[in-house]
């Protein structure tokens, strides 16, 4: 039930129509209260594992309570509070290993409960903000099973204004039709196509260390950096289409996690469409703030862009960090803060040295965009080394070639990238071109139909044949 | 007033659309999976083509006083799917072989290999297959002419009880030694001689496995399962047999995807890889080592050496080479049994399981779907007995110090 499978899917579309038998907010708001109850119980049987969980969300509401309450520095003591537990919970192995709780306990969905819980304190501790949250709906919004194992980070306010509207937003034919194609479509990305990406990692993986002729093992090589980038997309995106259709049918709208990722230009660009409402929150509670409190301190106009480059390391640094309590995770927070400075340090010499409208006709070059497109790609796809493997495996993998060939394999993984996604995307354009009155041929219900079709019977295929379950959600472990 | 007038036509058209809609929408879904398996098929079909006769053409299978053998002096062809077209030739005593059986010539020292459908070269053409290879291979090596009679037999023709009912076969070539070649097939239909007599006719088997899916997904234990395995059933029914053979076949190509499909095919299956095996799989190891008793003394009695040899599945070959599998798992787990069961009675065991470490993807030496070795796998089989049996195993065949720089010379 915690992944994208068939059986998640009709629990969640069971839901979706028990919802639907009534629009009044209420009645609506206990069928997903009990919907998300019964997902809990579905996930672990024995209720006492959820009780580290239950005090988390417990500290958060009194935290809540407080700050409404206007009680003095509830604010900043509740969100140290909150920050330490979560710290504590998930074992981060930089605290000392007596600290922990030693008896199972269900951590499942806490990373994305944490950070719901951390915007209701900040949002509350904000002079300007004065509502109240009751504890229902603290609990429907924290709770949610659409949101619970992965995301999307959805802010309260959006929230509320579906889930708890008296009328709630229209559902008819053509938006059923839609949700259930995207349904189809991410099912078919978690259980086809990440499934197949994953099988062809783990062989590369093997094949990397097995005595093979130098070009199988370069092959090898670049195989196992460019196939998990897709991976990871399809299992994830593919399981954020399931939880936002199935979520609309029940009248609420997330919002999205990804804008096609991989035709970004530039890597600040690939975290405005990968991930995005991760790195929205950590842009509004980090970034803004940071960057601001900065520049109050440092009056230097010659160092302020450099704030900004600053400020950007630091956001992206956390949010390479919060993926993973090991020391891996460590390094690939440096290599996504490192990655988005650099390119803002690019942006800044670029425009030094061109000025600002030879900058621009620049960034609007196509070969410039393509290359572009190509390294972020591939900078993307060689930092994700210390996001899916251990210190082991790492090494494991650097040491099967030498250093003069792995370079060779990035280069050749620049230069593919660059090649393939422009002509994905001039492909993708003259496909769009085909227009009828409604709109591109393509987007057409008749043609989403034909897809969604075919889809959904490969998936139903494939997942018979293969008789295996898909790989875990990978965003569900952080 | 002006504007509802106007947009009423508007309004209608939309109305109508839609209703056409609810009509149309459907129906394309419909014929979009219908064209999707009929095309699917269709190149299926021609991909992987069969032919209608198949080695079985040359087989008597119903006959208990020898099991499933070859009629003599047969022909026949086969194209299963996956392989190239291949003809088995019986000879006069009914194994597939080019040529007849005779007394062996001076000088010459004999093998005659006994077992199942790998030990015949089920699928593959006789000039690849392991018993035309491995002379070759040991004449160079050994500097002795040796030569091969090969009395496998495909289907329960191969099964341990088959191999000791047409024994004397083997004893009666007067060869140098015997080599029995195992596989995990062997063990599970260790005492079978025939085929099954009660398969249902086809329309009978289509509606039986049908319910028989039904009926497993209804028992199962949540409303989500039974639907996903209702959903699993309607799906295998809607895949042809051709279609399934080809998706199956490229997508085990991966060493991944085909260990973890192997592994989820229950006891039956994959029972002989864990590490713990079942009650049934001990049960059939048990029969096993009565009727390598019942080879061991015959063989001894006529003074022939009896080898035996284990060949691994595919899957097993990739968990080995891998070198990583589920800690309920040990794909050395039969093998070792079938070493101690061989020797304990006097036997002289060959262990090329370990080889299969160093050899990269060695499931790629299997027809994917089928299990069978093809001619690569046939080759690296032939390469790893040719090593094993010149190394010292037997002494008759061991290369000495001298040997190779005379060879060497020699050629």
């Amino acid at each position: 039930m915690d992944t994208a499978s068939f059986q998640f899917v009709l629990f969640g579309l069971a839901a979706a129509l028990v919802s639907n038998f009534s629009r009044s907010c209420l009645r609506r708001s206990i069928v997903l209260l009990a919907a998300s109850v019964v997902f809990l119980g579905l996930l672990a049987h024995n209720p006492l594992v959820f009780l580290p969980l239950a005090g988390f969300l417990i500290l958060g509401y009194i935290g809540l309570f407080l700050i409404e309450r206007g009680v003095s520095r509830s604010f900043a003591w509740s969100v140290v509070f909150v920050l330490f537990a979560y710290i504590w919970l998930k074992k981060y192995t930089f605290l000392p290993a007596g600290l922990f709780l030693h008896s199972p306990y269900f951590t499942l969905g806490l990373s994305y409960i944490f950070f719901r819980v951390l915007h209701l304190l900040i949002e509350a501790g904000d002079a300007n903000e004065k509502r109240h949250i009751g504890l229902g709906a603290y609990l429907l919004y924290t709770l949610n099973f659409t949101t619970f194992v992965s995301g999307p980070i959805q802010r309260y306010d959006e929230f509320a204004q579906d889930q708890f509207a008296s009328e709630p937003i229209a559902l008819g034919p053509r938006a059923i039709g839609s949700q259930l194609e995207r349904i189809v479509r991410g099912f078919f990305k978690v259980n086809v196509l990440a499934m197949l990406l994953h099988a062809v990692q783990q062989d590369a993986l093997v094949q990397i260390s097995q005595p093979l002729p130098p070009s199988l093992k370069l092959y090898a090589a670049f195989k196992l950096a460019v196939v998990y980038p897709f991976f990871l997309y399809a299992n994830f995106s593919g399981y954020i289409d399931i939880v936002i259709a199935l979520a609309r049918l029940m009248r609420v709208r997330l919002p999205e996690n990804f804008d096609r990722p991989f035709s970004a230009s530039s890597f600040i660009d690939f975290w405005n469409r990968w991930h995005i409402t991760l790195s929205t929150w950590l842009k509004t509670y980090v970034y803004n703030p940071l960057l601001v409190a900065l520049m109050r301190r440092i009056s230097s106009l010659a160092l302020q862009p450099f704030l900004g480059v600053f400020c950007f390391f630091v956001t992206f640094f956390l949010i390479g960090v919060w993926h993973g309590r090991t020391s891996e995770f460590i390094i690939f927070g440096i290599m996504q803060g490192g990655g988005v400075a650099t390119n803002k340090l690019w942006q800044l010499e670029l425009i030094r040295a061109l000025g600002r409208k030879s900058y621009t006709a620049l960034a609007k070059n196509p070969v410039y965009i393509s290359f572009g497109r190509g390294l972020t790609f591939s900078w993307f796809a060689f930092t994700l080394f210390w996001f899916w493997a251990n210190w082991k495996q790492i090494d494991k993998i650097f040491a099967a070639i030498g250093v003069a060939q792995w370079l060779g394999v990035w280069l050749a993984i620049w230069l593919s990238a660059t090649v393939i996604l422009a002509s994905w995307e001039w492909l993708r354009a003259q496909l769009l071109s085909i227009k009828t009155a409604e709109g591109p041929l393509l987007t057409s219900r008749y043609a989403r139909v034909v897809y969604a079709s075919a889809l959904g019977l490969v998936a139903l295929v494939m997942t018979t044949l293969l008789n295996q379950p898909a790989p875990d959600i990978v965003y569900k472990a952080f | 007033m002006i504007q509802s007038s106007t947009g009423a036509p508007e309004n209608m058209k939309e109305a109508k659309a839609l209703r056409c809609d609810w009509i149309v929408l459907p129906m394309l879904g419909l014929l979009t999976i219908a064209l999707t398996l009929a095309s699917t098929e269709a190149i299926a079909r021609g991909m992987f083509f069969q032919t209608k006769t198949t080695a079985e053409s040359c087989m008597v299978l119903n006959d208990p006083s020898t099991g499933t053998r070859g009629i003599p002096g047969c022909v026949c062809w086969e194209k299963m799917g996956e392989n190239q077209p291949v003809e088995y030739r019986f000879n006069s005593s009914g194994y597939r072989a080019e040529a007849e059986f005779g007394p062996k010539p001076p000088g010459r020292y004999r093998i005659v290999i006994v077992g199942s459908s790998f030990a015949m070269g089920m699928r593959v053409p006789m000039e690849e297959v392991l018993s035309t290879r491995l002379p070759a291979e040991l004449s160079d090596q050994t500097g002795r002419r040796v030569e091969i009679f090969n009395e496998g037999m495909a289907g329960k023709g191969g099964s341990p009880r088959s191999v000791a009912l047409r024994f004397n076969d083997a004893l009666a070539a007067k060869p140098d030694m015997i080599l029995w070649i195992l596989t995990p097939w062997d063990i599970h239909y260790v005492s079978r001689i025939m085929p099954e007599d009660d398969m249902p006719a086809g329309n009978r088997v289509f509606w039986g496995r049908t319910r028989r899916l039904v009926k497993e997904s209804l028992a199962r234990k949540s409303i989500p399962e039974a639907l996903h395995g209702l959903s699993e059933a309607v799906a295998s029914r809607l895949i042809a047999d051709r279609t399934r053979l080809m998706l199956q076949h490229f997508l085990y190509e991966n060493q991944s995807l085909c260990v973890k499909s192997y592994l989820r095919g229950g006891d039956e299956e994959a029972g002989f890889l864990r590490a713990e095996p079942s009650t049934e799989w001990q049960g059939r190891l048990g029969q096993f080592g009565n009727y390598a008793a019942e080879l061991e003394r015959r063989a001894r009695a006529a003074g022939i050496p009896l080898v035996a040899v284990f060949l691994p599945e595919r899957a097993q070959a990739a968990m080995i080479s891998m070198g990583e599998w589920p800690p309920d798992y040990d794909p050395y787990k039969l093998d070792d049994e079938l070493h101690f069961i061989i020797t304990s009675h006097g036997g002289t065991y060959i262990d090329i399981l370990p080889e299969f470490r160093g050899i990269p993807n060695p499931e790629q030496g299997y027809f994917p779907v089928d299990g069978h070795l093809n001619a690569g796998g046939h080759a690296v089989i032939s390469r790893l007995l040719a090593r094993e049996l010149t190394g010292g195993a037997i002494p008759a065949l061991k290369i000495s110090a001298q040997q190779p720089a005379a060879l060497e010379q020699r050629r």
